[in-house]
């Protein structure tokens, strides 16, 4: 089975997402403080923030480098996770149903998440995130496609 | 079974004319807290004057929806048609019925007359709740629906025959309530109870004015060995108190356990005031948990239960009948548990020997560090918050025990990947296997932590369709990366094809299959 990465583009979204995240705890962080001293406010947001910022720089590097997915006559696996790492193996006939989803973000980028549900208890959704929109769908007509590959 | 004749179909039959009962103690059941809250807080004196506002628009409720309430079977499935403002017709075809369970508590028996649940395979909770219907009204719809799935005439079917695979004695309970803690539970239910309506206070001011100065002088002047006897035997008595606690509930819960067969299903009946009837359809059957505590073998027993399709008991309404254990056997003896079991998996083959295989050679060392770090922990914090370094000498107990648990752990963790099943057992005291027959496995997981991958060791996930929250998650840990690689492959392998056996054994629940 051959892996392949997903698209370079979800680099991109995650960045954004991680600072937006970051930009918001930073400001939250400050908040309580501000009433004690506005400069130690100040510093402490900044630095969650240049921290942060660092985070969103290099971790979604890191996950696009571990994040991969392979098809093959079973099914999907996905490989996941930077420092906690999964390898998930999904069989087609499990399948329930799926869906592609994109947020506002991930729109602007063309990239798109294929979500599959099984009839599983712990793991009822496996996601594939940062997809090409047009290859989430096609990923999803080749799982669905059972007759064609599986027999 | 022309759609024309489905159309025009009109349920006919009708609820107990005992059901607004039910309804009413249902709802009432659902907002107890609050009520009670209110009635204690909101009054001082007798019934509070409002309570009549609350109860007689819910039995009004209650009424006028029996009255609307019709049921029927239908010429493809199940219909239930309520209300007249509000009208719903419900249609449940009879393939899709899964399980239909019935349920009696105290004033179902008085009044006779059942609960009955129709369960699909789309889990979560029952697709209906039939509250309540007279005992015969039950069985005759419990037939002729399942006489209905197996095409045949749906009037006036022969019960099938049954055939008894197991049935607890009274005594066999009475262990089974020795064994199992759940007298922690009304202990902790009972401490709850009574510390909400303050009566604890009022005990201790009551002790305390009896307790006179000079009895507390005498104790603190009897020395350490009278204390600690005394205090070993509040310890020793409270100890044989949640146990009978445990008896009790046992007795209460499990009273007259039965497990029949009938036909290819397996029905369990039990309960002392309330009758549970539930069947166990052995298609739906995910995985078996063996549990084996140290009370288990000091009694020569182990407790069997299986994980169903469709139990995974995320209900969001919280409803009791997904709480419920599916008890294969409470309690029975190893030979009788793995005949149980065989029963009940079907499509796994037992009588080939179990090619066990032990953990990582190098597991020991993480679950002794592990344990040794948790030591650790507790007796510094305890060490840190009572500021002596008394504590720290639990380490000199820790160290051993830790060692001790480690290599036992290591000892009886096994796994065993057979043709047709994963055999998984862990633990030590608490031994636990659980089997997994591997046309049931639904996603393989293969996690590294960042200890794993320092170690160079992976753990293998299994997920099935019945595993609850509150059952066992199948994780097999501390495997050689490469030995848990090949593991998850060929479970993912094998996940979807049908090991040999019959289709209509394995995949034909909708659990396999997509949704067409």
């Amino acid at each position: 089975m051959s892996h392949q990465h997903v698209d370079p583009a979800a680099i991109i979204t995650w960045r954004l997402e991680t600072i937006a995240v970051v930009i918001l705890v930073g400001v939250l962080c400050a908040i309580p403080l501000a009433p004690l001293s506005g400069r130690i406010s100040l510093a402490i947001s900044l630095a969650v923030i240049t921290v942060g910022f660092m985070l969103a720089w290099h971790w979604p590097k890191a996950r696009y480098r571990r994040l991969t997915y392979g098809l093959d006559v079973v099914g999907l696996t996905i490989q996941d996770g930077v420092w906690w790492r999964t390898q998930t193996s999904l069989p087609r006939v499990r399948i329930q149903h799926s869906d592609v989803s994109q947020g506002p973000l991930q729109r602007r980028y063309g990239i798109a998440t294929l979500k599959l549900y099984t009839a599983g208890s712990r793991y009822t959704k496996v996601e594939l995130e940062g997809l090409r929109h047009d290859d989430a769908l096609a990923l999803r007509d080749k799982l669905l496609n059972r007759d064609v590959v599986s027999v | 079974m022309s759609s024309v004749s489905e159309q025009e179909f009109e349920p006919q039959q009708r609820l107990h004319p005992m059901s607004w009962l039910f309804a009413t103690l249902a709802l009432i059941r659902q907002l107890i807290f609050p009520l009670i809250a209110a009635a204690v807080f909101g009054s001082r004196d007798g019934a509070p004057p409002w309570l009549g506002y609350v109860v007689v628009p819910l039995i009004a409720g209650a009424v006028w929806k029996q009255f609307f309430y019709r049921y029927g079977l239908g010429p493809a499935g199940l219909v239930i048609r309520e209300g007249i403002f509000f009208h719903n017709v419900r249609q449940i075809d009879y393939s899709r019925i899964e399980n239909i369970d019935t349920e009696r508590g105290l004033l179902h028996r008085l009044l006779r007359v059942v609960e009955v649940r129709v369960e699909t395979s789309t889990g979560g909770k029952p697709e209906a709740l039939i509250r309540v219907l007279g005992l015969t009204a039950a069985e005759d719809l419990r037939r002729q629906v399942f006489a209905s799935r197996f095409g045949e005439a749906r009037t006036a079917v022969e019960p099938e025959k049954e055939e008894v695979l197991l049935r607890l004695p009274t005594w066999e309970v009475v262990k089974f309530g020795l064994i199992d803690n759940r007298g922690m539970i009304v202990v902790a239910g009972l401490f709850g109870l009574l510390h909400e309506s303050n009566t604890i206070e009022l005990w201790a001011t009551v002790l305390k004015d009896r307790m006179s100065a000079q009895a507390i002088d005498s104790l603190i002047a009897s020395g350490p060995l009278i204390q600690i006897t005394l205090g070993l035997g509040v310890l020793a008595i409270a100890f044989v108190l949640v146990r009978l606690f445990s008896v009790a509930l046992a007795l209460v819960t499990l009273h007259g356990f039965t497990l029949v067969r009938s036909g290819a299903d397996l029905r369990a009946r039990y309960g002392l005031l309330t009758r549970i009837a539930l069947t166990l359809r052995v298609r739906r059957v995910q995985a078996a948990h063996v549990t084996d505590t140290l009370l288990h073998r000091l009694f020569g027993r182990v407790s069997v239960r299986v994980d169903l399709a469709g139990d995974m008991g995320t209900s969001q309404r919280g409803d009791e009948a997904q709480s419920k254990v599916r008890w294969l056997a409470p309690l029975a003896e190893p030979g009788c548990a793995r005949e149980l079991i065989g029963i009940a998996l079907p499509t796994v083959d037992f009588s080939a020997p179990a090619n066990w295989q032990p953990l990582s050679p190098r597991a020991r060392r993480r679950v002794l560090r592990r344990s040794l770090i948790g030591w650790l922990l507790v007796s510094s914090v305890l060490a840190a918050v009572l500021r002596t370094y008394l504590p720290l000498s639990l380490l000199l107990v820790g160290v051993p025990v830790s060692a001790w648990y480690s290599a036992m752990y290591v000892r009886y963790t096994r796994w065993a990947l057979q043709p047709d099943a994963l055999f998984f057992r862990h633990g030590w005291l608490t031994r636990k296997l659980v089997i997994v027959p591997r046309d049931r496995v639904q996603v393989v997981c293969l996690k590294e932590s960042p200890f794993d991958r320092r170690h160079r060791m992976a753990s293998v996930c299994v997920d099935t369709a019945g595993a609850g929250p509150r059952s066992d998650q199948i994780r097999v840990p501390y495997l050689d990366l490469d030995v848990a690689r090949s593991l998850a492959a060929a479970l993912y392998e094998s996940a979807a094809v049908e090991g040999g056996v019959p289709s209509y054994r394995t995949n034909a629940p909708a659990i396999g299959v997509p949704a067409a």
